[in-house]
């Protein structure tokens, strides 16, 4: 408690963080640790992969010593002075190599585990710089706003610690937050005075660049950007900040300056490639993490099956809540991840009712999601990182680099959804010194599914590709927009991989911008201030508006134009923080749906007619045999909802219909297809309905593999069965996974480049399951595709892989 | 398909020729021959091309002599005394320590520099601000004081009383149009810059620079929010200084809202879900009553004849940047005078009354408002006999009365004028169609007064039992009720 008072608690760093372990008091200890895992294994840590038992797969990664490198010469004294003040006399290898690469601006991104003092990789050699210069400025930006609290944090702690180094006192950094909740009267002043701006990339696309000129000072002098958690930036996020980014970049060279970028990530696969896609500039690339870690036990568990023939399994709270609980009998620190707010507050219940301590004790059980005070998470942060909180139960909103110490335990309820992800939650348990554990347990989604059964996939594979589509026209043609607004183009100006000069013809054409007749210079015409059209979350600002109207009419949330009317249709379930409301009305011109709140057991799926048609075939697989032919192109996607399911929650049992009649949604994007050939459906000894039942089975493994390929989000991508357009005549199935935005966002081609691989792990995913006829974790439930779907998917993977 | 083509798909198709908005055709329109095309925009617009950097600006100069008439007032009755400047304006220039108080005090600035006030309004490209809005007429406005050998003229056409401070009532004939002509007497001048193309607009602004460092004061309607951002943008775009930076500025928009427009509602609507400023009206939707023209109205008798709106500008500008066509834009021109002489007739009018005091108020409100105005520039006196007229006045309405008498008990509070604060009271209460909230505040007032001052408890305890009537916030009603148990001890008494 004594340490954590007397130094400031926004420790990460090295020998800080030893001696905050060494006080820290009745922990588990490794003992602790080890009875819980013999328990949970039945025996001990070695054995093999059992892709049907309780426990899948036990793998213990071992411990690694630290690596540590003198400070570079270039790190200023003071600098030193103070980080030396904070027990930081020397750095770990990654930490000074990629301080190096900054050091000779050049742009760097680092990927190193949770907790291994990425922050010092920025921070050092920013504020090494403006010790040299104080005209000097640098941009943060974080993907959300807590994220740069906590940074404001430590650097306002290194900023206090350099001004009273300083002979005179006079050494001031400004480090100031700049985001949606500054106070407007606030904003003029950090303007004049920020050294280091602290924001994220929605503030900097609307609120910034827009207003460049008020931030003259800023730009002028600005000699680094930093980018934290650079692999939140993927999709169509990532193809929106690549694009501002670009937008920055311009208004720097209209102010004369070029910044360093530094960028941090966690593991992916590709943190390079993705990082020279956002800045468009090449990267150095530091991965080898000198930071040292103890050994870490690795549990996969699935709960067992309790239908077979439905293929339910016992639910992933429960047996969270049994898992947690071992963990905790033995005092050992601890964080649960779950998926949902919903099940935060469940799972956090559970746990209170078994574990609360005598009144008075405090509270050693917390609950931690979005939507909490940010007092209140402070609260919970500070109690992590002393020991008094002794479980925390959180959503993703703990998964990004809050700082809350290491912990001795993490239990995930459910798959995150990608390894990186995965990798990253299981970093939040895991000590310099002594052993930690991680447990993953599976849900019955198919993706869960998977990954339990196939251990191998997530030990030893790559983790995924971050993808984005910076050229997408449908967000380029927006921040071109954005940009003629901020500073006129030039005839000669390029922007991006598309010829600029053609998109701002086609712009002038609707009179938003206006090329002056002597000078070619294109201007902004337009009254409107484009970046407020454009949010970087999505594709389409065309949104549906959610309104309660269970008192009065208040606005609860927004989705999407194209996936409003699947969530939104009349008796859809719509959700939001856990709290269920059902759609009484859906305005479809006035973008409008009406909800009232409602306490009902079951969700609702909505059934999607959709038609492909390929527009232009990219690129073709060829293959010698009958194969499955891929390919991948622009297609036109005609959806529409036609009815919808009834899914009761946790067993997905289909309890109910109806039908619905909705305007069809039209979209030109992009798409992978697999056609499979005339002569491989003709060899299935089958009826013609069973045959298309394979189909129909193998698209729904297709997707769910397709989606872990690709780490993206379920709602990313669209599946649609058609048949051969040259060939109409003949019985040629095509299953196409299209991405779900229009225009594409970069999906189809790399999943093409994956085309085996998609295929093999399809096969994985309906012959490792064991249920007899399909269920919703291979080729869907039996009612849905007919009892010859199972066996009929894997005679079509058989013939055409 | 073309990525031409791709992109109409994106973006939609171009509107059509047919769109009734000029702005809306896309097609190339035919352009004139250079020569030709520059003096069409002169013979249509009526200025002089002026040229810097090797780009050309137009500059209109436009002169209202003495005698021109907006309504049932003219030139000369709004002329500023003949030493440059009002007395009292300099109260209405910004909140006292507020960003004001950097800025160095009016009135010394303008015993300085020959006291040229500068009004300022701005036609600009879009309303939101940012890099990409420009000010594509920057409208300057100043009396000039007659030349001396024009001096006689100075009071043609007025039917100025000799203290020169009053204004006509009855209905006045137009006596002359403006002229562009270099005049003789007493005037208002009015020069605008024409962004002719963007690329003139560093000539343009550096010509405004000029003309801004010559004057002691900024008067603006709006212009605190509005029209000085904007342009400080456009100066901070080219690396420019601002001329308006440290200079006295004084905004009407809060004067006129104080002095003209009608009271307003006590509950506010509630804000818009999305926590942004409501721009539905062009100062918000809660008091439509203040706009330009409005006050214009009600305040000079003048109604605008074929007004542009102003959603329609910055749409007639971009047409003439695409066309070279000005025609639409000599509205727009004529717009942006009539708003800076309105609002220097305003500003006289303002000025006057400060400069005048509670007699000079014509209404209840007006004296109500005066007195606003002198309590927050520190004139206490002044304020108190503007509420007390306003009290006064038979065509004081009851919210207005009772208003002013509330404020005029306070500043006699404030002066330990405890019997005449309680005499003001007690008028509040006594006067008919007295809004609750007033009412309340009164019998809390007088309750604290007999308690404390008559030391008449049991009055005391009256007033008190009767605050409790009122409806009011738990905090309110929470302090009432422990006053009133205070006085039931102090009266020895059970309870009630």
């Amino acid at each position: 408690m004594i340490v954590s008072i007397m130094v400031p608690a926004r420790h990460r760093e090295s020998t800080f963080e030893r001696a905050l372990e060494a006080v820290r008091v009745d922990r588990g200890g490794d003992a602790g640790l080890e009875s819980a895992l013999a328990r949970l294994t039945g025996g001990g840590t070695a054995r093999p992969d059992t892709p049907d038992g309780w426990v899948t797969a036990v793998r213990v990664l071992p411990a690694r010593a630290a690596a540590f490198a003198p400070f570079p010469e270039g790190i200023e004294p003071r600098l030193q002075a103070v980080l030396r003040a904070r027990a930081i006399d020397r750095l770990y290898t990654h930490q000074a190599a990629a301080i190096a690469h900054v050091l000779e601006r050049r742009d760097v991104v680092i990927t190193t585990p949770t907790a291994s003092g990425k922050t010092l990789c920025y921070n050092a050699p920013v504020l090494s710089a403006l010790l040299r210069d104080p005209s000097a400025r640098a941009l943060y930006l974080f993907p959300t706003k807590a994220l740069a609290q906590d940074q404001l944090a430590e650097l306002h702690d290194l900023a206090a610690r350099l001004r009273d180094a300083s002979e005179d006192g006079s050494t001031s950094v400004g480090v100031f937050t700049y985001d949606g909740d500054t106070p407007q009267d606030a904003r003029r002043a950090i303007r004049g005075r920020a050294h280091i701006v602290l924001s994220n990339p929605d503030m900097l696309h609307s609120g910034i660049l827009p207003h460049h000129p008020r931030w003259a000072k800023l730009f002028e002098n600005l000699r680094f950007v930093v980018i934290d958690e650079l692999h939140a930036y993927r999709g169509v996020f990532g193809s929106h900040l690549a694009n501002v980014l670009r937008r920055l970049r311009r208004v720097c060279g209209h102010y004369g300056s070029d910044p360093t970028f530094i960028c941090s990530s966690a593991t992916i696969a590709n943190p390079r490639e993705l990082a020279e896609a956002l800045v468009e500039r090449p990267f150095e690339l530091v991965s080898e993490s000198g930071a040292p870690r103890g050994e870490k036990a690795f549990l996969f568990v699935n709960p067992p099956v309790v239908n077979a023939e439905l293929g339910i399994r016992r639910s992933c709270l429960a047996e969270t809540r049994r898992i947690a609980a071992e963990f905790l009998k033995r005092r050992l620190q601890l964080i649960v991840f779950a998926q949902s707010r919903l099940a935060t507050e469940i799972l956090t219940t559970y746990l209170k009712d078994d574990f609360a301590g005598p009144p008075g004790t405090g509270e050693e059980i917390r609950g931690y999601r979005g939507g909490y005070l940010p007092q209140r998470r402070r609260e919970i942060e500070k109690g992590l990182r002393d020991g008094t909180v002794r479980a925390v139960v959180a959503t993703s909103a703990l998964e990004l680099g809050i700082d809350i110490g290491a912990l001795d335990v993490c239990v995930m309820a459910g798959y995150p959804g990608s390894i990186a992800a995965t990798w990253q939650r299981a970093g939040r348990a895991g000590r310099r010194s002594g052993r930690s554990a991680a447990v993953l347990v599976a849900t019955s989604a198919p993706i869960d599914q998977f990954v339990v059964r196939n251990p191998a996939y997530f030990f030893d594979a790559t983790p995924e590709h971050a993808l984005i589509d910076a050229d997408n026209l449908h967000i380029l043609v927006e921040h071109v927009k954005c940009a003629a607004f901020e500073l006129p183009f030039s005839a000669s100006e390029r922007y991006g991989r598309h010829d600029v000069q053609d998109v701002l013809g086609v712009l002038a054409e609707n009179g938003f911008v206006h090329q002056d007749p002597s000078g070619g210079i294109w201007q902004w015409t337009s009254e409107s201030y484009p970046a407020d059209a454009v949010s970087l979350r999505s594709i389409s600002s065309d949104n549906f508006v959610v309104i309660d109207t269970t008192n009065g009419a208040e606005v609860i949330g927004e989705t999407s134009f194209t996936s409003g009317p699947a969530t939104l249709h009349e008796k859809a379930i719509y959700l939001v923080e856990g709290a269920l409301y059902q759609v009484e009305r859906l305005d479809f011109d006035g973008r409008k749906a009406y909800v009232r709140q409602i306490d009902c057991d079951y969700y609702t799926d909505a059934i999607t007619y959709t038609k492909v048609t390929v527009l232009e075939t990219f690129e073709q697989g060829s293959s010698p045999r009958p194969a499955g032919v891929g390919a991948h192109g622009e297609v036109h996607v005609a959806s529409r909802v036609v009815g919808f399911k009834k899914i009761k929650f946790y067993t997905n049992e289909n309890v109910g219909s109806g039908e619905l009649e909705l305007p069809e949604q039209q979209m030109h994007t992009t798409s992978y297809w697999l056609t499979v050939p005339e002569a491989v459906m003709a060899a299935l000894p089958y009826a013609a309905d069973d045959r298309r039942d394979g189909i129909v089975g193998l698209s729904f493994a297709m997707r769910q593999v397709a989606q872990l390929l690709l780490m993206c989000d379920r709602q990313d991508i669209g599946i649609s069965i058609g048949s051969g357009e040259q060939n109409l005549d003949t019985d040629e199935p095509r299953i196409f996974v299209y991405d779900n935005y229009p225009g594409g966002i970069g999906f189809s081609e790399p999943l093409f480049g994956m085309h085996g691989d998609l295929l093999v792990r399809t096969r994985e995913l309906i012959a490792g399951c064991a249920c007899k006829h399909g269920c919703p974790a291979c080729v869907g439930p039996v009612g849905n595709t007919g009892p010859l779907a199972k066996v009929a998917a894997l005679r079509i993977l058989d013939l055409i892989a | 398909m073309s990525l031409a083509d791709r992109l109409r798909g994106v973006i939609g198709p171009a509107p059509g020729a047919s769109g009734a908005n000029p702005s809306g055709s896309h097609r190339e329109p035919e352009r004139l021959a250079p020569h030709d095309a520059l003096d069409a925009i002169v013979e249509v617009l009526g200025g002089e091309w002026r040229e810097a950097n090797g780009h050309r600006y137009m500059v209109i100069d436009t002169r209202y002599g003495p005698g021109h008439v907006l309504g049932r007032v003219a030139v000369s009755d709004c002329l500023p005394p003949a030493d440059g400047v009002w007395p009292r304006l300099p109260l209405l220039a910004g909140p006292p320590g507020a960003a004001g108080a950097e800025a160095p005090a009016l009135q010394d600035q303008v015993s300085e520099v020959g006291g040229r006030l500068l009004f300022v309004d701005l036609e600009t490209t879009g309303l939101a601000g940012g890099a990409g809005s420009y000010a594509f007429l920057v409208g300057c406005g100043w009396f000039e004081p007659p030349l001396p050998s024009a001096s006689a003229l100075a009071t043609v056409g007025s039917h100025r009383d000799p203290t020169g401070q009053h204004w006509p009532v009855g209905p006045r004939t137009r006596t002359d149009q403006a002229d562009r002509s270099a005049g003789q007497g007493a005037c208002f001048r009015v020069r605008q810059f024409f962004l002719a193309s963007y690329a003139a607009e560093r000539a343009v602004l550096e010509a405004v620079a000029d003309t801004a460092d010559a004057a002691s004061g900024v008067v603006t309607y709006n212009g605190k929010t509005f029209d000085l951002p904007l342009l400080e943008t456009r100066f901070l775009l080219h690396r420019m200084a601002t001329p308006f930076a440290g200079k006295p500025h004084v905004d009407m928009l809060h004067p006129v809202r104080r002095l003209w427009s009608a009271p307003r509602p006590r509950s506010d609507r509630p804000p818009r879900l999305d926590g942004r400023p409501d721009f539905s009206g062009a100062f918000g939707e809660r008091v439509p009553a203040c706009r330009l023209t409005n006050i214009e109205e009600t305040l000079l008798g003048h109604v605008r004849e074929d007004d542009v709106a102003g959603f329609e500008i910055p749409s007639r500008y971009f047409h003439y940047v695409r066309t070279s066509d000005a025609r639409p834009l000599r509205a727009v021109l004529e717009h942006n005078r009539m708003d800076l002489l309105g609002l220097a007739m305003l500003t006289a009018r303002a000025a006057q009354l400060l400069d005048e005091g509670a007699a000079a108020a014509r209404s209840a409100r007006e004296a109500l408002g005066l007195g606003r105005l002198f309590e927050r520039g520190g004139l206490a006196a002044e304020a108190r006999a503007c509420y007390q007229r306003a009290a006064d006045m038979d065509s004081a309405d009851s919210t207005t009365r009772a208003e002013a008498l509330r404020a005029c008990a306070i500043l006699h509070r404030r002066d330990r004028r405890y019997a005449d604060a309680a005499a003001a009271w007690r008028r509040v209460l006594g006067g008919r169609g007295c809004p609750a909230h007033l009412a309340r505040e009164a019998t809390e007032a007088l309750a604290v007064h007999h308690e404390h001052r008559e030391r008449d408890l049991p009055e005391a305890r009256r007033l008190a039992r009767q605050a409790l009537q009122f409806e009011t916030s738990m905090a309110r009603t929470q302090a009432v009720e422990y006053r009133l148990a205070r006085l039931e001890r102090k009266l020895g008494e059970p309870g009630r």
